[in-house]
């Protein structure tokens, strides 16, 4: 039954002409999942552990595709990283690196952190839209999610 | 510039010019670990289209694919056997499994423990699928039915890993 809901995708950007065009290009792809944006890591991390404003995982659902800006205002990506890869449902959450970083040792850094894959921030509009579907028919439609507990789990 | 940026990526076997000379292309090897002899044809003939981008390479149990991986035993040229971009590796493998090869590259001290492994696995068994994120694969595919979504499961994989994922450096 949690199979037919559609599962959020959690969007973490804080740049807002990035998180407008990505929202845009998920709009134009007709991705019809809920996206949840938030711009700052310790909001993030309140939301992924269910803490404060976001303890209600009925409303506040574990996302199914994680996408993650690395320079971030509160805690940064990697942090959040570091974090999430010692949580043991959490880590299971596939997550796509995005940003704007394309040196070689941060790459090596958030997969040695547990990311699925490292994408970096293309700069035209059309390529982001791209990108968008690109993430949408591989990772929504394509990939195996793994079982986290679901909110309608949580329900009964 | 796509091709500079290959060019430092490990896996990259050959640079090589089409014949309009417009454009250069980076063929990749991927590494198939598949045991079954039909499941490798169909795999293979999806792939057929890629061959100027994609060269497969194949071992059938997981023993081979650690060889094969840390270069050892009939793998240590590699001139013939390349060192993967990524791995499509099958779960239920004779000898090591699919789950074992997992633990064994990830706990490997030196660079080739990051090397991204893409799960492709007859089992949608949820334990199975949790099992393999747990050991770190870093996504799970499922051997679709029918040859036309095996094609498009190669179209995805070719577009999403070759194109537009970057890889980490197994060198350092």
């Amino acid at each position: 039954m949690a199979e037919e809901v559609l599962r959020t995708i959690l969007l973490i950007e804080d740049e807002p002409s990035d998180a407008e065009l990505l929202l845009r290009g998920f709009d134009k792809a007709k991705v019809l999942n809920p996206i949840v944006h938030l711009s700052n890591g310790d909001e993030a991390l309140r939301y992924l552990a269910g803490r404060g404003e976001f303890y209600d995982r009925i409303k506040f659902p574990l996302p199914a595709l994680i996408l993650l800006d690395l320079k971030l205002p509160g805690i940064t990506g990697i942090q959040l990283l570091q974090w999430m890869h010692v949580q043991d449902e959490i880590k299971r959450i596939p997550l796509v690196v995005l940003t704007a970083d394309d040196r070689q040792e941060t790459v090596n850094a958030a997969y040695d952190l547990g990311a699925n894959s490292y994408l970096v921030k293309p700069g035209k509009a059309d390529e982001i839209a791209r990108m968008v579907n690109l993430l949408q028919s591989y990772w929504i439609a394509l990939n195996q999610p793994p079982q986290l507990v679901m909110a309608a789990d949580l329900a009964n | 510039m796509t091709v500079f940026k290959a060019q430092r990526r490990a896996g990259i076997i050959e640079l090589s010019i089409d014949d309009e000379g417009e454009q250069g292309v980076a063929q990749s090897s991927v590494l198939l670990v598949e045991d079954d002899p039909a499941d490798y044809r169909f795999v293979q003939r999806a792939f057929e289209r890629f061959k100027d981008e994609i060269k497969l390479f194949r071992v059938t149990n997981g023993d081979d694919a650690v060889a094969y991986i840390a270069g050892e035993g009939p793998y240590e040229n590699r001139g013939v056997h390349p060192f993967p971009l990524v791995i499509l590796l099958d779960l239920k493998l004779p000898r090591r499994s699919g789950f074992e090869v997992l633990q064994w590259l990830r706990s490997q001290r030196d660079s080739i423990h990051r090397l991204p492994v893409v799960v492709l696995s007859g089992s949608d068994e949820p334990k199975d699928v949790n099992r393999a994120y747990d050991y770190g694969a870093n996504s799970y595919l499922c051997k679709p039915n029918g040859f036309q979504q095996l094609e498009r499961l190669a179209d995805q994989f070719e577009a999403y890993w070759m194109k537009l994922n970057e890889f980490p450096n197994l060198q350092s």
